[in-house]
């Protein structure tokens, strides 16, 4: 499991339990009866109406209570900020806690690369205060560094954020304060640290959506262009970091206000960072933070007709390169070129891929929708700030099976085995070993994940080059991770509610990727016993080794026609189902039996009835 | 889960494409499929007429036997909506029923514009001055609407 982000993506129940508030209180708004019947599939709002003069308990005005703050006057003075994402337990954090820098200190004047420093004890919660202790003076770059030594200890999104976090958010509210994060984040998160961009991307995400003047101060203050991209030789974490920043927020305003973030200077710097002579990590943010603006149109248009694919293709041959960060710039650079940046005469990998004797892929139709397959299938990555999910082709029900990842990069992946049953829920955080039907490994936490609970394990943290052995023996019902032909001792929990039916399987957090040998390849540590390889065992036709670029697939839905006479409500199967007492009809078996009264009156269901 | 995208969600996407609703367009993410680039205009003759308003709306795993996410991503001053643009419609929660869609989800969010409820509020202040001062309460939506909704 990963934290996402405490905010939540939206309002929702998967949220529920983050938030502090008791959302079972049922909530009534009589606007839901509005205008809206014009529309013959609309449910008949007359039930509706009773319920919604009944009472106006909303649970939202639990949740307004805790952001009394305006809207529009976040940027005003507040003597008291409240965090906006819901921690009313918290006490509010006195700003006077908090030495804000001054957006200043982040200026390109200040280059160095600051080290990280040792781990320290998280600073003391604002609780102390309340009994009597003089409070320490922060600074914000201390926050984030504090976020960063604690973030691998966040397992749980129940789990009380840490207080660097929740100081973090708060100094954020206000524009000046959201600037000095924002400058704080670009100079001290250090380069060697496998989760350092993730943390980029996870204190934004808790910090409150810039405004339009935010964005345009954060780019001026910054200055980027040609000159300062030259500058990231020199300070490579520093760069890397100016890029993931930007690929982040660009991400988070899709639309509008990413448009007006890719200023001219700052196309013009992330273009120079795609540069071969760059340090490979700013390459490989800048080809993302590019990727992240083109999910607006506009930019899209702009960043292709500023000639983004000449210097891809020139990185898309680092795509097998032995080092790993220059590996994962070709992988990027291809992902570009095949699912976004299409350059004429070019042949777009899928097609040219030779897949022969590779009879397992990872795949493409059983994975959460962020995650990057490459085009051969067999190594994956992703770049999104959820945690990404997949299964392989291949299932197992009997016998004993192995199968090897090579780590590419050291941050948090779960990796193992999971039944169809295992859920993929990647805006939630959680994925490969987060239920009961999956197993996994977390060599960068040092966990053993199953049913969304972890245990800690004795191996050494992951690094990039480590192979990892998985061995799934269903005879004797048990599961033996290794690290470098190291093993752990069995595991044999997940067999208590799974018994066949297992895949290869993993979860990717932010800019994690690695490859897959399910036995196309020697293996590099194979296990001392009588065990099956996938890849010989598997078939797969010519028409199943295809992972098609996204446009092509959505380009293939799109043509997709309709049946006559198919449910109303997930138009898969014939209606054939008539409700009683109420008489609706237009839906399937399968849809009826999940709801428990009709989608079209509301009138509760006594009996539904096959009619053909 | 591309391929495996649900037919329903399928059909709605077409549908949205060749019969667009006045005044609203959704348009599917290039990457995901169940993630919608959504525009509201601001109703004639309420304080948001002439505003753009930019929503993403989200199909969950579940959809449509559970709701669609819906926010607003431009500021709005309006009491049923909070800062973080989130939206306190019943049919959005409890009301929700899998017959409903994204194009009436997206009517139903119009229509809240033209007739915001104070009583139900999600934004306490916000609904607090729609209370007291209903005609200051207008005027700074208007000038919301001016500032964050239109075209400088």
């Amino acid at each position: 499991m990963i934290v996402t982000s405490w905010l939540g993506y939206l309002l929702g129940t998967q949220v529920a339990p983050v938030l502090y508030f008791v959302l079972e209180r049922t909530f009534y708004n009589s606007l839901g009866r509005l205008h809206v019947a014009a529309d013959s599939s609309v449910p008949d709002q007359r039930n509706c109406t009773t319920a919604c003069t009944m009472g106006n308990a909303c649970l939202c005005r639990d949740q307004a209570s805790a952001e009394e703050e305006d809207h529009g006057n976040a940027y005003t003075s507040n003597p008291q900020p409240v965090p906006a994402s819901g921690w009313t337990n918290a006490p509010p954090v006195n700003n006077h806690t908090a030495v804000v820098t001054t957006p200043d200190q982040g200026l390109p004047g200040d280059n160095r690369d600051r080290r990280r420093p040792p781990r320290r004890p998280a600073p003391q919660p604002p609780v102390a205060r309340v009994v009597g202790m003089r409070p320490r003076k922060v600074t914000i770059d201390e926050l984030v560094l504090d976020t960063l030594a604690v973030i691998r200890t966040l397992v749980d999104n129940e789990q009380e954020p840490p207080y660097a976090m929740l100081a973090l958010h708060d100094i954020a509210e206000k524009e000046a304060g959201w600037l000095s994060v924002v400058h704080s984040l670009i100079n001290v998160i250090p380069m060697d640290d496998p989760l350092g961009p993730a943390v980029i991307i996870l204190l934004l995400d808790e910090c409150p959506l810039p405004t339009k003047e935010s964005i345009l101060k954060l780019s001026s203050s910054l200055s980027l262009c040609k000159r300062i991209s030259r500058m990231g030789l020199q300070h490579p974490a520093r760069h890397r970091n100016i890029a993931a920043v930007l690929g982040c927020i660009a991400e988070k305003l899709a639309g509008p206000n990413s448009v007006s973030l890719l200023t001219e200077g700052n196309l013009e710097y992330l273009l120079a960072n795609l540069d071969p002579q760059c340090h490979p990590a700013v390459i490989l943010h800048s080809i993302i933070a590019l990727e992240k603006f083109s999910q607006t149109s506009e930019n899209k248009a702009t960043i292709a007709k500023a000639g983004v694919t000449s210097h891809l293709v020139i990185l898309e041959k680092w795509v097998n390169d032995p080092k790993f960060l220059r590996r994962q710039v070709g992988f990027c650079a291809q992902w570009c070129l095949d699912n976004l940046f299409l350059k004429d005469g070019r042949t777009l990998t899928y097609e040219s891929a030779d897949l022969k004797g590779i009879n397992v892929l990872l795949n493409s139709n059983d994975t959460s929708e962020y995650l990057k397959i490459s085009p051969h299938g067999l190594e994956a990555r992703s770049d999104a700030s959820s945690f990404e999910s997949v299964r392989c082709t291949f299932c197992v029900d009997a016998g004993i099976w192995y199968y090897e990842v090579l780590v590419v990069t050291a941050g948090v992946m779960q990796i193992g085995w999971a039944t169809k049953d295992s859920k993929f829920l990647n805006h939630e955080g959680y994925g490969i070993g987060d239920d009961e039907f999956s197993c996994a490994y977390d060599g960068c936490r040092q966990l053993i994940w199953y049913s969304a609970k972890s245990r800690p394990h004795a191996h050494e943290a992951w690094k990039e080059g480590d192979v990892l052995g998985f061995l799934l023996d269903l005879d004797n019902k048990q599961i033996i991770f290794s690290l470098n032909g190291n093993n752990l001792p069995p595991e044999r929990d997940v067999f208590r509610s799974a018994r066949s039916g297992f895949f290869a399987a993993a979860s990717f957090m932010s800019f994690q990727q690695c490859i897959f040998n399910f036995g196309a390849e020697d293996f590099r540590y194979p296990p001392p016993v009588n065990f099956s390889k996938f890849n010989d065992h598997a078939e797969l036709s010519s028409e199943d080794k295809v992972i098609l670029p996204r446009h092509k697939k959505l380009a293939l839905l799109r043509e997709l026609s309709f049946k006559e006479n198919c449910c109303n409500l997930c138009f898969d199967n014939q209606a054939d189902t008539e409700l009683r007492p109420c008489g609706h009809r237009d839906l399937c078996m399968t849809c009826a039996i999940q709801i428990e009264s009709c989608p079209i009156c509301r009138e509760p269901i006594q009996q539904r009835v096959e009619v053909t | 889960m591309m391929a495996s995208l649900p037919r329903r969600i399928i059909k709605e996407t077409q549908r949205l494409t060749h019969e667009p609703v006045p005044g609203i367009s959704a348009i599917p993410d290039e990457q995901n499929a169940r993630y919608f680039h959504v525009d509201v205009m601001g109703p004639s003759e309420s304080p948001f007429e002439g505003g753009t308003f930019k929503l993403e709306l989200f199909l969950p795993e579940d959809y449509p036997m559970a709701p669609p996410k819906v926010r607003f991503m431009t500021k709005i001053y309006h009491p049923n909506i909070d800062k973080l643009g989130r939206i306190c419609l019943d049919i959005l929660k409890d009301k929700w029923s899998p017959a409903l869609q994204i194009r009436t989800v997206l009517l139903s969010i119009q229509a809240l514009l033209s007739a915001p409820n104070p009583d139900d509020p999600l934004a306490n202040d916000v609904a607090e001055q729609w209370k007291v001062n209903e005609s200051h309460a207008i005027e700074t939506a208007k000038a919301w609407t001016r500032l964050y909704a239109m075209k400088s």
